[in-house]
Order: structure tokens, then C-alpha cells, then sequence
């Protein structure tokens, strides 16, 4: 069986950094992206297992990425995080009217995300 | 703006009237300088006077008829005279006649008193008669007289016995005379008759003369009062229709218009004053007009800039974040000895590091809170939520601090109270920042929370054995940035926005927020939200 995907769509690289270190000891392969063109390209593309949003991203938001994938059958099936602001009252309910499967506020602690992907990709 | 003057309100003939020289009339009337009271009563005054002119005429035509039939009547007097006058010459004749063949006394003193009775009328009659007929009437008493005097010479003949000479002197003397008598009194009569047909035809001219003046008069004085009514009371018209129109436009909010009237009396002062109002009337439109719009466009910049701010604060309290979650990230990660194993050395200050972060990190979330709400920006997210649940999540997120400062912490939510409806997120929120001060301000003892059905209320209670708060302290706890000791904040952390944040989204969601504490005992904090909430803005 091959190892499972994980595309993280995040524009900042030390955040970036911080799941890619998460996943250095864990059998998924990391994709990572830095805007929303560039996420949703690669999600066509690659046809992750799970996508890690981030919910404010330059040239396309990570609301309008996640209709996007929602709208393409290839993409429409594949388990979305999107991460939050918890202070922006209702930036949660937009994520998942836009079709995430879940949502993450931010700062979030490493911990929990783990737990999150291992929730949608559990490791045999 | 031009205003529609008054005659293009006015009906067709009204206008065609203003427009001959009656017109002229009613401005020159209308620009007399005098008071509407003094036209009014010149008008009256004028009617007035046409009716004495025209009394006094109608008493003067009814003095001289009556006074025509006056003489009339004494004409007429005079003829009956005169018919007597006749009547005793024929007596007088008879019984001069039968003295003759009676040889009787009596009968000269029957001639006597006829003859007095000729007399006497005759004497009546000159008195009453016009100077022209005194002439006759003097020639009638002499021939009476002549013939008085034959009548005696005839009786004396008879006394006498000469019967002869009395019956020629009859025959030559007083026949005659008699005759002639007869013929003067009748010319008498005819010209008393003949003036009393000129008088009778001077009458007729002159009642039908007076007829025609009464008549004039009459038709004069109407004209002259519809006249003087038409002019006096188009020259208060006028300016009346002047100003109802000018009025109307008022009502209908275009200002500005002026009202040109001649008058000069109280209507050209009212005219005046409009006019002076309509000036002011354009002037405030004008500025409220340019208020308005410097009002307009004000508001329109800060919707703008409103838009901006909670723009803002989204952008912000995401960029804040973003660097935020990578230092909270990156200090877990190393604790959690993913790069390798931490020496006891860094362990401290790393986990300093986390304790500051979170506290950074709790503080933009208040920050953001508060300006959102002072904004008007912030909206419940509605929903059911368990109060059960929010209870022990509180309990279990607090309760290490608890076991670190040996307090006893317990929670209890009576069993009845069902799935409530309002903003989960936020009442657990509420409830963390109360139970959070409680542990916070309490040294040694314990802290409760309780939660229980009051009706349609929850009420969220939370007591503590801490240090209390001050009397005159307790009003202020609730104000942004109010401490009441800043050794225990410098020990614990914390700005002071946690109860201001509660306070409002408590009342956001229709409820209310209180407490009961005694110094150095300990407090009780307490709010209550409606079971069910529809939500709000704050
Ligand atoms: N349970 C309590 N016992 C005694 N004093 C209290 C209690 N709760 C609040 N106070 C007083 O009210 C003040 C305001 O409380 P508030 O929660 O708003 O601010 P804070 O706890 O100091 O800071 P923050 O909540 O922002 O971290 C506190 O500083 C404290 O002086
Ligand atoms: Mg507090």
C-alpha cells in the first residue's frame, strides 16, 4: 500500500516548516503549496489524501480554494481541514458551508493537528 | 424659480375684469396708504351717504306734492265758495222778487241775511283767493253792494206803495245788476276750476318726476355700492389669492418665490413679512440642503471606513496569528522532543516561552473581542448547545490550576435543564474567564461552579473562599482594564478585560451579570442567559 498524502496549503513558511517536521517521523508524504492557485493546482494534480487549508491565503482565499475542490469530482470526495481564526466569529461555520470537512482553529497546538490527520488517515 | 402669478389662477372673466380700467381701480384702491379698517368704513360711509342723499331727495319730492295738494284742496275750497256765492245771489233774487208781490217784512229780513250770507262768503273767498282774483272778487262786491242798495230802494217803493216805481226799478235796476253779479261769479268759478286742472296737471308732472328721480337715485346708488363693494373687496382679494398661491408653493416645499401685491395697507405688510419669510425659508433649505449632504457624504466615508476597520481587525487577527501559531508551534514541538532531547536547562525557559505565547495569545483575542464589540461587529453564532458540556469543558481545562494551588474545584449542573439555545462558544467563554478569576483570587479554599434552571433563566454561578472585593471597588470590576490589586495580576497575568468582555456578551445575549463578595472572604459571581436566545448584535 502506498503512502498516503497530505497536501498543506499555508503561506507561511515557518508554519509550513512546522508540519513538515510533525510528518518527519510519520509515513505520509507531505505536499505543500503556498497560495490558493498553487493549492488548488497541485490538488488537482496530485489527488491528495487530505488537504490542510489555511483559511487566508494570497491570489485565491482558502474559501474560495475549498468551493473549488468541492466543485471538481476529482477533488470533491478528498477529506479538507480548514484552519481558522477562533476570534473571527463565524470563519468556522463559512469553512464548512464552503464544504471542509472539518476545521481548525489557529494558533493550534501540533498535538491536535496530528491527532486531526490521524483521524482522517489512520496509520495501520 | 418662477412662480405662477395669481391671475393664471384666477377664472376668465375675473381676469378680463382686472384687466379693464375697473382693474386699474382695484390697484389704485389697493395702493391707497391707508388701513384695511379705514378702506372698509370709507366704503360703508359712502353707501351710507347714498342712502341720507337719497332720503332727503324722496322728503323734498314729498313736501312739494304734498303741499301741490295743498292748493288743490284750497282751490277746491274756493270753488264751493263760490257755488254758495251763486247760490245765495239766486236766493236773494227770488226773495227780492216775492217781496214784491207779498208785500211781506220778513222777506227784506230774509233778503238781509242772504246778503250777509253772500257777504261772508265773499269775504272768505277774498281772503283765500290768489292776488289775481281780487280784482273780480272787488268788482263782485260792488256790484252787490249797488245792488244792495237798489233791493233797499225797492222795499222802500213797496213800503210806499208805489208799486210801480218798485217793479221798474226791479226791472231796470236789479235785474241787471243781477245779471252782471251772476256773470262775475261765474267767471269766478271757471277760473278757480281752471287752475285747479293746471294744478291737477302739475301734480301728475311732478309725482311722475319724482318717480324718475327716486328711480335714478335707486339705480345710482346700487351701481355706486356694487361699485365700491367690487373695487374695495378685489383690492383685499388680490393680495389674499396672492398669497394662497404663494402659500401652497410653501406647503409644497419650493422656497424663494416672492409675492408682488399694490396694497399698502395691512395685506402689503403681510405680503411683506411673506416675503421675508419665504427668503429665510430658502436660506435654511438651502443650508439644511448643504447639511444633509455634507451629512450624506460623512456617513458614506465612515460606513467606508467602518467597512475598513472590520476589515482590518479580520486581516489583523489572522496575521497575529500566523506568526503566533508557529512560535506556540515550534516551543511544543521541541517540548515534545521532536527535534531530539530537551536538556533540563531549556526545559524552563521554553515552557516560559509557551506560558507568554498563550498569554499574547489570549490577550489579541480579548483585544479583538472588545473592538468588535465596540464596534457593533460582533454576532452570536446560534445554536443548541449542551450547558453540561460547557460546564466540564471549563471544569476540565481549569481543573490542573486547581490541583496546582490545592483548591478544591467542583461543578455541578442540575439534572433538569434541557439543550439550550444561544452562542456555545461564548458562554463557555463567559464562564472561563469567571471560573478562571476565581482560581486566579483564591489562595486557599475552594471554587464552585453551579448552574441551574430559574424558569426561563440559566444562571451561571460561580463562588470562591478568595480575597474578595472591596464595596467601593465592585462597580468598577466590570470596566475594561480595571484591576483591584496588580501584585496578584503581576503573579498571575492578566489585563483586566476578561469580566468587560463577559459583561457584554452576556448582555448580548439578553441577560445580565452580577456579584456578591465580602473582603477576604470570598465571592460570588453570577450571570443568567435566557434558556433560549433568537441572538443579537451587540
Ligand atoms: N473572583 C474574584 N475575586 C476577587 N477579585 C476578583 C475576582 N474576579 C475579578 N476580580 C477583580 O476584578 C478585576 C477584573 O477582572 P477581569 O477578569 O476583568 O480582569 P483580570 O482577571 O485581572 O484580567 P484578564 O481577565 O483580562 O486576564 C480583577 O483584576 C480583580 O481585581
Ligand atoms: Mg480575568
Amino acid at each position: 500500500m502506498r503512502d498516503r498524502t497530505v497536501l498543506h496549503i499555508e503561506d507561511n513558511e515557518y508554519n509550513r516548516k512546522i508540519v513538515r517536521q510533525l510528518l518527519s517521523r510519520t509515513p505520509y508524504r507531505l505536499l505543500e503549496a503556498a497560495d490558493g492557485e498553487e493549492g488548488v493546482a497541485v490538488a488537482q494534480r496530485e489527488l491528495p489524501d487530505l488537504i490542510l487549508m489555511d483559511v487566508q491565503l494570497p491570489k485565491l482565499s482558502g474559501l474560495d480554494a475549498t468551493r473549488l475542490l468541492r466543485a471538481d469530482p476529482r477533488t470533491a470526495h478528498i477529506p479538507l481541514v480548514v484552519v481558522t481564526s477562533f476570534a473571527l466569529s463565524g470563519d468556522d461555520r463559512r469553512a464548512m458551508d464552503a464544504g471542509a470537512s472539518a476545521y481548525l482553529a489557529k494558533p493550534y497546538s501540533p498535538r491536535d493537528l496530528l491527532a486531526l490527520i490521524h483521524k482522517f488517515l489512520p496509520e495501520n | 424659480m418662477r412662480r405662477a402669478s395669481a391671475t393664471e389662477r384666477m377664472p376668465p372673466p375675473v381676469v378680463a375684469l382686472l384687466a379693464s380700467p375697473l382693474g386699474a381701480l382695484v390697484r389704485a384702491v389697493a395702493r391707497i396708504r391707508a388701513s384695511v379698517h379705514v378702506k372698509l368704513l370709507a366704503g360703508f360711509l359712502l353707501i351710507t351717504l347714498l342712502f341720507i342723499a337719497m332720503t332727503a331727495v324722496s322728503l323734498r319730492t314729498l313736501t312739494e306734492t304734498a303741499r301741490q295738494t295743498n292748493l288743490l284742496d284750497e282751490a277746491h275750497e274756493r270753488v264751493g265758495w263760490s257755488r254758495q256765492i251763486e247760490h245765495a245771489l239766486a236766493m236773494q233774487m227770488h226773495f227780492t222778487a216775492m217781496a214784491l208781490l207779498s208785500k211781506d217784512d220778513g222777506i227784506v229780513a230774509r233778503i238781509l241775511r242772504e246778503n250777509n250770507r253772500f257777504n261772508d262768503t265773499l269775504a272768505r273767498l277774498e281772503k283765500a283767493a290768489p292776488a289775481e282774483e281780487r280784482a273780480l272778487i272787488q268788482a263782485i262786491r260792488g256790484s252787490q253792494d249797488d245792488a244792495m242798495a237798489t233791493v233797499a230802494d225797492i222795499a222802500n217803493a213797496v213800503r210806499d206803495g208805489r208799486l210801480a216805481d218798485a217793479m221798474t226799478a226791479l226791472r231796470t235796476r236789479q235785474e241787471p245788476l243781477y245779471a252782471k253779479i251772476e256773470t262775475l261769479v261765474g267767471s269766478l268759478v271757471a277760473a278757480e276750476e281752471t287752475r285747479m286742472a293746471s294744478l291737477r296737471v302739475s301734480i301728475a308732472a311732478a309725482s311722475r318726476y319724482s318717480l324718475r328721480v327716486m328711480a335714478g337715485f335707486a339705480v345710482a346708488s346700487i351701481v355706486l355700492a356694487l361699485l365700491g363693494g367690487f373695487v374695495i373687496s378685489w383690492s383685499f382679494i388680490l393680495p389674499v389669492r396672492e398669497a394662497h398661491g404663494f402659500l401652497s408653493e410653501v406647503a409644497e416645499g419650493r422656497f424663494g418665490g416672492t409675492i408682488v401685491v399694490p396694497n399698502r395697507d395691512e395685506f402689503g405688510a403681510l405680503a411683506e413679512h411673506m416675503n421675508w419669510m419665504s427668503r429665510e425659508l430658502r436660506r435654511l433649505d438651502d443650508e439644511q440642503r448643504v447639511a444633509a449632504e455634507t451629512l450624506r457624504s460623512l456617513n458614506d466615508r465612515l460606513a467606508l471606513a467602518s467597512r475598513a476597520k472590520s476589515e482590518f481587525l479580520a486581516n489583523m487577527s489572522h496575521e497575529l496569528r500566523t506568526p503566533l501559531n508557529a512560535i506556540l508551534g515550534f516551543t511544543e514541538i521541541m517540548l515534545d522532543e521532536l527535534y531530539g532531547e530537551v536538556p533540563a536547562t531549556l526545559r524552563e525557559p521554553l515552557v516560559d516561552i509557551q506560558t507568554n505565547g498563550r498569554h499574547l495569545l489570549r490577550l489579541i483575542n480579548d483585544v479583538l473581542d472588545l473592538s468588535k464589540i465596540e464596534a457593533g461587529r460582533l454576532e452570536l453564532g446560534v445554536g443548541e448547545y449542551s450547558v453540561q458540556e460547557i460546564v466540564e469543558v471549563v471544569h476540565a481545562s481549569l481543573k490542573s490550576l486547581a490541583l496546582e494551588k490545592n483548591l478544591a474545584f467542583t461543578a455541578g449542573v442540575s439534572p433538569d435543564i434541557p439543550p439550550a439555545w444561544g452562542d456555545g462558544r461564548r458562554i463557555t467563554q463567559c464562564l472561563m474567564n469567571l471560573a478562571g478569576n476565581a482560581l486566579k483570587f483564591t489562595r486557599q479554599g475552594r471554587v464552585d461552579i453551579e448552574v441551574r434552571l430559574d424558569g426561563e433563566w440559566l444562571v451561571y454561578r460561580v463562588s470562591d473562599t478568595g480575597i474578595g472585593i472591596p464595596k467601593d471597588e465592585v462597580e468598577n470590576i466590570f470596566a475594561e482594564f480595571r484591576q483591584v490589586d496588580t501584585t496578584i495580576t503581576r503573579e498571575y497575568g492578566g489585563t483586566g478585560l476578561g469580566l468587560s468582555i463577559t459583561k457584554r456578551l452576556v448582555e448580548l445575549h439578553g441577560g445580565r451579570i452580577g456579584v456578591e463578595s465580602e473582603l477576604g472572604k470570598g465571592s460570588r459571581f453570577f450571570f443568567t442567559v435566557p434558556l433560549r436566545t433568537d441572538g443579537g448584535r451587540a
